[in-house]
């Protein structure tokens, strides 16, 4: 029996899944590695690290799950997250650290390019918001700040270039992770002449363009000999983390919209046509040359209602995050919708869509005598959620959505996707398989392997475990109106107390 | 407590104690030039405030204590009052020798504990690692030295067993204690994150089990699974990763001997290194090195 692997070099962790050829999961693990922050600003994680770990997962899984079962593994579809930096010799040898998309070392250069005409040139050739999180940011900074490490770099990669080349020997990387670079011309798909002048690089100094379904060579006899995979084992290049999220989802139809939210969140619509956006708010990644998918993403996702879970809510067994954060959605459901007038601004780690403003920061307004802790609860859902929706209703000025495919730990508890449902009054779909972004890689696998004809018709074989109604579709209306006014209104005083806070 | 103190060449209570060096309540009325100027000692010291505000310098980190609170210095730390001064208010305290201080900066207690050499040694290091000089708000250590008092100057049948362990029992919960303290075993991601720093940082330890969930304050079980969930290995497997991962970064360096880059990632042979990373990567160290060389 054959089966396809899908590898996902996520922001945490590496999640491997094995798929049948129906798509069914017949075997998947995982495993964490650190990120360091040696400055507030940094984000940085070994890249051995991250190979080890990759290496120990798939071949524990290999050889305890897919051999016992006889499968042999047809392909192996690679998947990362975006915006990673790693520079090397040209021994290929890691200079430093890999830099992650989390990293706002580049606050200085992104503000400055995102003033400048050129900013605006950049931002429409290459679809990626001018961002600490780009890695034309992030190289433009080592050039200013690390000149070292800048002139002894043979090349810019990718975590996933970096990881193909020492399984395969080849430098690459896929239009996806490409066009999420902000070197890339999404529309020529060519690096853009003007980004890597202002990046100070070559072209030559980046990895090979290859489409999403590309193979960059055989894997290296000694892998194919450790990890028990023959020489015909396909390496797959694949494409982003987002891309596959949205295709996994099932959303292949201009009129419906993903949302995913783990830590952090993205709305993201799929469309043959780039999103143009004066304000610069959203991204627009290519999947493959008739493809983009276009949104916004936001730094306040699951990880907020984690730090509340941590802060406030009642631990009798130590560090049972989970256990109490279903206790802190039982309070939540007590309280009334919209929290009986409690608004929370969910910015505590600064925002990116659609405010893209750093310093924004979190607040609860409205608070009465008559608030209790489980108003807090409920409120501190709705602001995360009242976020997610501030980012889709913008993507409803460019495309008319009609229902949402939620997916993600966050955004499919079923009290959030009814939320949800409520605010955006639109029908809430949830995708049975949790891990969209493995089985979008799956599907990527599927249609190079001929067993769909198109995106559409791969996405569309995706089955809904469940789909919620929205209930009462006008409620939240005065509350969003309010959290929207809020967030734009404390603009100079969000620069104020960030100011204040750096200067602890 | 009423004031008392005892000493070990001096008072008669602490025959038979060799290991218990000092052990007072003193109640202290004036500021007094040169009271508490600084000293390091080879001991174990417990303060522990029973009425009062105390500033000192404990290993060259000031602290403010108060009522309730503890603080504990140990071999080789340096202590002094604020102003080598002892400040107005009432301490109870006890000096604890060890036997002696191993090549890792161990402390071996002695005969007299009650302590697994495994626990003396675990406990150890997480006093060390934790550097936690006081710890607030500790009333049971209170229980615990009254009982040690009472026992000392009762010396009632089975007294001289009595103490001894009250002294263990004290240890243990300071290093309890400080792990509590340090993390607020809320938050599992960031005191892994300390864990795996602490790791790093002295990579060619051999790391037990017990180490790395006592530094975490859970038990070993409940640690595994923890782990296990959260990176989807053992504790020791993970530690692999970190060890097989650093290897990497030194054997494309090119510049240390495979042996050594084996014994300071903490395996212990070239032969064990080897074995394990090619079970991983396919490659045997010094292949591994050919193919990253600079040629």
């Amino acid at each position: 029996m054959e089966c396809v692997i899908t590898i996902e070099l996520g922001t945490n962790a590496v999640r491997v899944f094995a798929f049948d050829l129906s798509g069914n999961v017949v075997g998947s693990a995982k495993g964490s590695y650190p990120t360091f922050h040696v400055q507030p600003d940094y984000s940085e994680q070994d890249p051995e690290q991250i190979f080890i770990t990759m290496l120990y997962v798939l071949k524990n899984l290999i050889t305890e799950k897919l051999h016992p079962q006889k499968y042999t593994v047809h392909s192996i579809c690679f998947v990362a997250s975006m915006h990673s930096v790693l520079a090397i010799d040209k021994h290929g040898v890691p200079l430093g650290n890999v830099i992650t998309w989390a990293d706002n070392r580049g606050k200085k250069e992104a503000h400055d390019l995102k003033m400048s005409d050129i900013g605006k040139v950049l931002y429409s050739a290459t679809g990626t918001p001018i961002h600490p999180m780009s890695p034309l940011v992030k190289i433009a900074w080592l050039k200013a700040n690390d000149k070292e490490r800048f002139d002894s770099t043979f090349k810019f990669l990718s975590i996933k270039s970096y990881i193909l080349q020492q399984l395969t020997g080849e430098y690459v990387i896929d239009y996806s992770l490409a066009s999420a670079t902000g070197l890339l011309n999404i529309h020529s798909v060519q690096w853009e002449a003007n980004a890597l002048d202002f990046a100070g690089i070559t072209a030559g100094q980046l990895p090979q363009l290859m489409s999403v379904f590309s193979t960059p060579g055989k894997l290296r006899k000694e892998y194919q000999n450790s990890l028990g995979l023959s020489a015909q084992t396909r390496i797959m290049i694949g494409s982003s983390d987002g891309c596959m999220a949205t295709l996994g989802a099932g959303t292949w139809r201009e009129d419906k919209a993903t949302v995913t939210v783990e830590d952090s969140g993205a709305v993201r619509v799929v469309g043959r046509q780039v999103l143009r956006d004066d304000k610069q708010r959203f991204f627009n990644y290519l999947l493959t040359e008739n493809y983009y998918i276009s949104g916004g993403p936001t730094n306040n996702g699951g990880v907020i209602f984690e730090w509340f879970a941590k802060q406030f809510g009642d631990f009798g067994v130590p560090f049972d995050t989970e256990q109490i954060m279903d206790n802190l959605i039982r309070e939540a459901s007590n309280v009334r919708l919209g929290s009986d007038g409690l608004l929370f601004l969910p910015y505590l780690l600064g925002e990116r869509a659609p405010l893209w403003n750093a310093n924004a920061r979190g607040s609860y307004f409205g608070i009465n005598i008559k608030h209790e802790r489980q108003h807090f609860i409920r409120a501190t859902i709705e602001g995360i959620l009242y976020e997610i929706y501030s980012i889709g209703k913008i993507l409803q000025e460019h495309r008319a959505i009609n229902s949402l495919s939620v997916n993600g730990s966050f955004a499919t508890i079923p009290f959030c996707a009814q939320i949800m449902a409520d605010i955006f009054n639109l029908p809430v779909s949830m995708a049975s398989n949790s891990n969209s972004v493995g089985r979008g890689a799956f599907l990527l696998s599927a249609i190079d392997m001929g067993i769909y004809s198109s995106f559409e018709e791969a996405a569309d074989s995706t089955t809904i475990k469940e789909t919620v109604s929205p209930r009462d579709g006008t409620a939240y209306a005065p509350y969003y109106k309010i959290f929207e006014r809020l967030s734009t209104k404390l603009e100079a005083e969000f620069e104020e107390i960030a100011a204040l806070q750096q200067r602890v | 407590m009423n004031q008392f103190f005892l000493h070990h060449e001096q008072s008669k209570e602490l025959a038979g104690f060799s290991h218990i060096q000092e052990m007072a309540v003193r109640k202290n009325s004036s500021i007094q030039l040169n009271s508490l100027c600084k000293s390091i000692t080879e001991s174990i010291r417990i303060y522990y405030i029973l009425d009062g505000k105390f500033e000192w310098l404990i290993n060259e980190h000031s602290h403010v204590l108060y009522p309730g609170d503890l603080a504990i210095v140990l071999p080789g730390q340096s202590f002094a009052g604020n102003r080598d001064c002892l400040d107005i208010g009432t301490v109870c305290w006890i000096y604890v020798g060890v036997e002696y201080i191993d090549k890792n900066r161990r402390m071996v207690l002695g005969n007299w504990s009650g302590l697994t050499k495994n626990e003396s040694a675990t406990i150890s290091r997480i006093l060390q690692l934790n550097n936690v000089a006081v710890l607030a708000n500790v009333k049971k250590a209170l229980t615990i030295l009254q009982a040690i008092r009472e026992e000392l100057f009762g010396q009632e049948i089975g007294y001289g067993t009595r103490v001894n362990h009250l002294i263990d029992e004290l240890l243990i919960f300071i290093a309890r204690q400080s792990t509590h303290q340090n993390n607020f075993r809320r938050d599992f991601p960031q005191t892994f994150a300390k864990l795996e720093e602490a790791l790093r940082q002295n990579l060619s330890h051999q790391w037990t089990v017990e180490e790395m969930a006592a530094l975490i304050g859970l038990g070993t079980t409940a640690f595994s699974e923890k782990v296990k969930n959260y990176t989807g290995f053992s504790p020791l497997n993970y530690l692999i990763n970190i060890r097989i991962s650093e290897a990497i970064k030194m054997l494309k360096r090119q510049d240390i001997n495979v042996t050594d880059i084996a014994l300071e990632t903490g395996f212990y042979s070239s032969q064990h290194f080897s074995t394990t990373f090619k079970k991983l990567t396919g490659y045997t160290p010094g292949d591994f090195r050919k193919r990253n060389s600079k040629t």
